[in-house]
């Protein structure tokens, strides 16, 4: 799957994913958005992600923890062209 | 999304791994988020059940049901609900007390039990300011500016995360930083604040937070293996002291330098601590 085409459904799963939020309007997500900064995510929103990102992908036992984590605590923040860089190779073995 | 019923609450709950099952009960104020690291570690070896107490995270908030024998029957609840017949439970301040009134009430159930940090309303009906040897810079500068008598509070560690909560909202949230700092993950920091104070004031936590449990003969009737882990820094140490003489045979651990969130600031330590304790588990799943 092409990174762009993985950029594009992790946008509509992250529309969707924050459509209930109380945010304001954003100009619009893309590879460059941040999940902490400009979508006010916190961390047990991320963890609920991966669980919706394994449901989209049909993913399995996915190591988000090389995502997530860097020496036991959570990065400050992640976008979403890392989230998906990170999963093109599951996404691609899948 | 994953949901079990449980009494009047939906729990959001998640599994990872295979093997001897673990169910990792998180404190007051956080998430499953809390263990996530942990359980991905411990998922090597076992299955971990991660889920969000009632009234945090993706969890629902009922009016009622925050009462420390509740949260106990709900981790059983949810183990009905997932057809675990047996789990070790590993808990974390007010996660580790539900894992003890879980194991209170149906000691076969559960395998072996990691209490870290817990505060026990046994050994700890308040909670004082000077049971911690010295104030963080987080809480220091939360303690300045506000009208609560923190000498005298009885409720010293709920009345901060409230303290911490209102100020977060009001976009004050203090510079200094803990290792750990409640409320203090930037614009998602508001929500997470939010929630707190919802459930404080919306549902009868607050007050269901300091109804007793199980009582001392029960606890002393506990027999599976047991892990104490406790930091030196922490003000919840009496209760780890008090735990400690009630079941002489459990494993203590002691964190020197360490503090309330030790599972997050010595993770390393804390997975390694457990992977030796539940080893017994996996010799007997072999």
């Amino acid at each position: 799957m092409a990174p762009d085409t993985i950029i594009a459904r992790l946008i509509a799963l992250l529309e969707d994913f924050t459509q209930d939020w109380d945010q304001e309007p954003d100009a619009g997500m893309s590879a460059d958005t941040l999940l902490l900064a400009d979508l006010g995510f916190e961390s047990v929103d991320i963890i609920q992600l991966t669980v919706a990102i394994e449901e989209e992908f049909k993913l399995f036992r996915t190591p988000f923890d090389k995502l997530l984590m860097k020496d036991g605590r959570y990065v400050d923040d992640l976008s979403i062209g890392q989230i998906a860089t990170f999963l093109q190779p599951y996404v691609q073995a899948a | 999304m994953a949901f079990a019923s449980v009494d009047n609450a939906q729990l959001a709950w998640q599994q990872l791994g295979e093997g001897p099952d673990l169910v990792l009960v998180h404190g007051l104020a956080t998430n499953r988020a809390f263990w996530f690291g942990h359980a991905m570690r411990l998922s090597q070896r076992f299955r971990v059940t991660l889920f969000d107490l009632r009234g945090h995270g993706y969890s629902s908030t009922p009016e009622h049901g925050y009462e420390i024998r509740r949260l106990g029957a709900d981790i059983l609840g949810l183990m009905d609900q997932l057809s675990i017949p047996q789990a070790a439970l590993i808990g974390h301040s007010y996660g580790g007390a539900a894992a003890i009134e879980a194991a209170v009430q149906a000691p076969e159930r559960v395998t072996a039990m990691a209490v870290l940090d817990a505060r026990s309303l046994l050994f700890q009906p308040q909670m004082w300011l000077h049971e911690a040897p010295d104030l963080s810079p987080f809480e220091a500068e939360i303690a300045q500016g506000t009208e609560v008598d923190w000498p005298r509070e009885p409720q010293v560690g709920l009345r901060f995360l409230e303290v911490a909560a209102r100020r977060c909202l009001a976009g004050q949230a203090p510079g200094a930083r803990d290792p750990v700092t409640p409320f203090g993950e930037g614009r998602g920091a508001r929500k997470a604040a939010r929630q707190w104070l919802n459930l404080i004031e919306q549902t009868t936590a607050w007050d269901d937070f300091h109804r007793p449990g199980a009582d001392i003969p029960a606890l002393r009737s506990l027999s599976q293996p047991t892990l104490l882990m406790y930091a030196d820094g922490s003000r919840c140490l009496k209760s780890g002291e008090g735990l400690r003489n009630l079941w002489p045979a459990a494993r203590f651990q002691l964190l020197e330098g360490a503090a309330h969130f030790f599972p997050l600031t010595h993770a390393e330590q804390v997975v390694h601590q457990l992977f030796d304790f539940l080893a017994p588990l996996t010799l007997t799943e072999a």
